[in-house]
């Protein structure tokens, strides 16, 4: 009998957390957007050749942001900002085309957004003497977010990939 | 058994601090991090044209501070709203003062407010106005300050133009504080 109640006990117990799980998930949507970036698997390429790498993002649950090409010149378009290059470098940057969606905020007007998965194509080229070796390339993913009802002030998520460069095949 | 409910309790309480935080992220809340129900702080920020607007200079007046920003797509529906608003109740003694919060030129800023008729002045905002207000997690944020300088309520968010309509006769009631 004890042990049935105490049995009983713990599932009460596990349905608080699993609500308290869920309240904290609202609450943090209610506090900011977010965009999260996967490091994808290095890209390997020759010195003096040139590489693609795909960067994969995820919208948080419940937000959008502007495309790379938003229709309204007043709207902060997400932009993949990287440091200034060096001997390894991105020589392309192709986004996505953003979907044309309505808001509850604006149901006559189609805004260009991202939201959920979404993702970055870029091009790397490494100089033709660079030396073997990785190189870490980084940077932001400038974005302004927005929900149903509100906008946030626009904020970077750090971007960081690996690009591993071999000699050309023409070193000896 | 007795651990069983200290566990309970700590759960329902974080629970419950939970429950607060999440409607006071939408919604006014009471207490100093938003400062509703206590005086709306004075500030003295520039227009566009570069004159000095305080917000003591529409004491008695019921007023709307409603901080928004060009790149701010529900900041762009409600501000129509705003203007017909000011203009049905302005000889009641409604105020709406609009506090831009963006990285734009006071140029574009001006054009913006122009392109939407805003009939209300526009103020340029910045961190620090915003922090005084209880800083400003999203756009727009309106804040309702009755005639005795009192913030009655705060909202994170777009609504919708009966509720904000309601906000204002709301403090358009008020009477100011006598001298």
């Amino acid at each position: 009998m004890r042990i049935q109640a105490n049995m009983k006990f713990r599932f009460h117990i596990a349905s608080l957390v699993i609500a308290l799980v869920a309240l904290a998930g609202a609450y943090a949507h209610a506090q900011s957007p977010s965009v999260a970036f996967s490091a994808p698997a290095a890209v390997t390429l020759q010195a003096g050749k040139t590489g693609n790498l795909v960067l994969p993002f995820r919208v948080a649950n419940g937000f959008h942001i502007n495309s790379h090409k938003p229709h309204e010149d007043y709207l902060i378009p997400t932009e993949l900002k990287l440091e200034p290059p060096s001997t390894v470098m991105v020589s392309k940057v192709d986004y996505p085309d953003g979907k044309d969606s309505s808001f509850p905020f604006a149901p006559d007007e189609k805004l260009s957004v991202y939201s959920g998965d979404f993702s970055v194509a870029v091009q790397v080229h490494a100089l033709p003497k660079t030396p073997a070796g990785k190189y870490l390339l980084k940077g932001v993913l400038h974005f302004q977010a927005c929900d149903n009802r509100a906008c946030y002030p626009p904020k970077n998520t750090p971007v960081e990939f690996e690009v591993s460069v071999v000699p050309s095949s023409g070193t000896h | 058994m007795n651990r069983n409910f200290v566990i309970l309790a700590i759960i329902s309480v974080l629970v419950l601090g939970m429950l607060i935080f999440a409607k006071s992220a939408t919604h006014g809340a009471s207490g100093a991090a938003t400062g509703v129900g206590g005086g709306a702080p004075d500030f003295a920020l520039n227009t566009p044209d570069g004159k000095t607007l305080h917000l003591s200079d529409f004491r008695g007046k019921a007023v709307v501070l409603n901080f928004w920003a060009t790149w701010c797509g529900p900041c762009k529906i409600e501000m129509p709203w705003f203007v017909d608003l000011q203009k049905k109740y302005e000889s009641q003694g409604l105020q709406i003062i609009g506090v831009a919060m963006d990285d734009s030129s006071k140029e574009d800023i001006e054009k913006f407010a122009k392109e939407m008729s805003v009939n209300y002045p526009i103020v340029i905002g910045t961190e620090k106005t915003a922090d005084t207000y209880g800083g400003l997690p999203a756009l727009p944020t309106t804040l309702y300050i009755d005639r005795d300088g009192k913030v009655v309520d705060r909202v994170i968010g777009l609504r919708g133009r009966a509720e904000i309509e309601q906000t204002i006769q709301k403090i358009l009631a008020t009477k100011p504080a006598t001298p």
